[in-house]
């Protein structure tokens, strides 16, 4: 864009040029809009990264530095090497597991659903949209909350067990033990929390309407005609699945797991209310530093740091996936 | 098979709303903790949420002027971006788009820690407005894709007619592409808006401790045991989130805006 170029505007035969003082001013909005947006959506990051290479003061707050400390305690503890600790590698590892577990039983069962979701009238849909929309909007604290009541052991799921003589039952039969041993049961009645299997029930439910309604758009553009065709030439409804359905949303599939996956990744309330001490995650620990009680920025930093990089290798497989899906 | 098919469905459904209603029930209780079912059913609880105690209606203040403020700036940030994805394509506004919902893509609790080190280096960690741009940036990412599916939506030869006839563009922008698109906008609002209410750990980082919203006031009050006041706070948001989204439904094309297939109805 020059000067020349604005003189020639008044040419009333010229409709292209026509534009280009509305396209200068165009451009000043953009210009103006790509700065507000690199200071606040790229800023931020850029400050976490900084100060993951800063240095903390003993008794006081931390300050800049470009030290790599931070991410060696990550990685093999700060006394390396007199001493190995991974105590913080096994919490990424622990944000990973349940990570992985949640996001995978979300997608598995969330499958099936939206595939008969789409399969309804158009108004139904949006009816079931409207419930699952609510429920997705749902803050993490209420849907903690409303687990932690309905596994608590004097008025929920426990409760209800001991009422209806199931616990009695599970005894008789020989399976409490088993419950027993895999810590989802005290000597009197089963016991959900704090559980791996109340963190992972949690997970997974809040980002289950999050899978249907990334699943939503792959499965509503399905060809109906394809299984149709294929139950024609005789084959049964498993066959159809297996053979015409599941193929072609390979790949949407993959992509919305990982999806999750990073969302949950994050995941700080339900892992700090259900994960037991020993198995708390890399969310959790960053608190701690940052906000909590030990009060070390650039180490929170440096967590921080690693977590969003484990993200981003996950979200740009997903996109592929989905890029991928699209070509097709 | 289609037995089946309805019974998963509802199955889903059961276990979906099974917390939900486990929260709103335990509103109900007379007594001080939470039971289910419910001890003593009453409906003091929501005086004392709305009016009566400032805990509680502090942070309903908060949370509402948060989330309308967020809503309203993420709108305005985010109809720029996609106006210049839909007319011109062109590298800068894509690169635009891809900013604007980088902090929606990665998990959000890195963002809050970015935000609280940005707002505490200018000085607006701990204010109410710095919590309403921090939701604005979050949540730009919605408004940015429903706006676009609506600007999408527009028949671009309706855009020539008006060319033809003598409309300048902004003639032809007030006159076609606005009107086509406010349903769209209007839902991108109310998405940000829903998700602003109950959004926790970004406003946690981002708020400082020096002012609550409802949901970091429940996270304040979870370690010391649940009270039915905060059931009735999880009863308002369900309230407000089908409204809306009922409203969405109703108004504007709920399927359309989730990305169903167009051809079919």
């Amino acid at each position: 864009m020059t000067v020349a170029d604005d003189l020639t505007v008044a040419k009333p035969d010229a409709p292209a040029k026509a534009k280009a003082p509305r396209l200068t001013r165009q451009g000043a909005a953009t210009g103006a809009l790509t700065a507000l947006l690199v200071i606040f959506c790229v800023a931020p990051f850029l400050l976490v990264i900084a100060i993951s290479f800063g240095r903390k003061i003993d008794g006081a707050a931390w300050v800049w530095d470009f030290t790599f400390e931070n991410y060696q305690r990550f990685f093999v503890g700060a006394l390396w090497p007199d001493d190995v600790t991974l105590l913080y590698l096994q919490q990424l590892g622990y944000s990973f597991y349940f990570a992985v577990i949640a996001s995978l039983l979300a997608v598995l069962t969330a499958l099936p659903f939206t595939l008969l979701l789409t399969r309804l009238k158009r108004s139904t849909q949006a009816i079931w949209l409207v419930f699952i929309l609510a429920s997705l909007s749902m803050s993490e604290v209420f849907i903690v909350m409303g687990w932690d009541i309905l596994l608590s052991n004097n008025s929920g799921l426990p409760k209800l067990f001991q009422v209806t003589g199931l616990t009695q039952w599970l005894k008789d039969v020989g399976l409490f033990q088993t419950l027993r041993d895999i810590g989802l049961a005290n000597p009197r009645n089963v016991r959900f929390k704090p559980s791996e299997f109340a963190t992972i029930l949690t997970m997974s439910y809040l980002v289950w309407p999050y899978a249907v309604i990334l699943l939503y758009p792959a499965l509503s553009r399905l060809d109906p005609s394809l299984s149709e065709a294929a139950r024609t030439m005789g084959a049964n409804r498993w066959t159809v699945t297996r053979t015409v359905t599941l193929p072609a949303i390979r790949l949407p599939l993959i992509g919305t797991s990982l999806l999750l996956f990073v969302f949950l990744l994050g995941s700080y309330v339900t892992i700090s209310v259900f994960a037991t001490p020993d198995k708390q995650t890399t969310a959790v620990a960053i608190y701690g530093n940052i906000r909590g009680a030990n009060l070390n920025a650039p180490f929170g930093s440096a967590q921080a740091v690693i977590l969003l990089v484990s993200a981003s290798v996950c979200l740009i497989l997903g996109q592929l996936f989905n890029r991928m899906a699209q070509a097709r | 098979m289609r037995i089946g098919g309805h019974i998963f469905m509802a199955l889903s459904a059961v276990v979906l709303a099974l917390p939900i209603v486990v929260v709103c029930a335990a509103a109900l209780n007379g007594g001080r903790s939470m039971f289910f079912p419910p001890r003593d059913p009453t409906f003091a609880r929501f005086g004392e949420f709305f009016v009566s105690e400032p805990v509680w209606t502090n942070a309903l203040t908060n949370s509402v002027i948060v989330a309308v403020g967020a809503a309203t700036l993420a709108v305005f940030l985010a109809w720029p971006i996609a106006y210049l994805l839909w007319s011109g394509g062109s590298r800068i506004s894509k690169v635009l788009a891809g900013l604007g919902s980088l902090p929606f893509a990665v998990p959000p609790i890195v963002f809050g820690v970015g935000l609280g080190f940005f707002w505490a280096f200018n000085g607006g960690l701990g204010s109410v407005w710095s919590g309403v741009i921090s939701h604005a940036i979050l949540l730009m990412a919605l408004p940015l894709v429903t706006i676009s599916i609506g600007l999408q939506s527009i028949d671009r030869s309706h855009l020539d007619a008006a060319a033809t006839m003598g409309a300048t563009e902004q003639v032809a922008f007030r006159t076609v592409v606005l009107p086509q698109t406010i349903p769209y906008t209007i839902s991108g609002f109310f998405f940000v808006l829903v998700l602003s209410f109950n959004e926790f750990i970004v406003i946690f980082f981002v708020s400082a401790s020096s002012y609550a919203t409802v949901t970091l006031q429940i996270f304040n009050s979870l370690r010391n045991g649940y009270t039915p006041t905060m059931a009735v706070a999880a009863i308002t948001f369900l309230t407000v989130s089908i409204l809306v989204f009922a409203a969405v439904a109703r108004w504007g094309d709920l399927p359309r805006l989730m990305g169903a297939d167009q051809t079919r109805k």
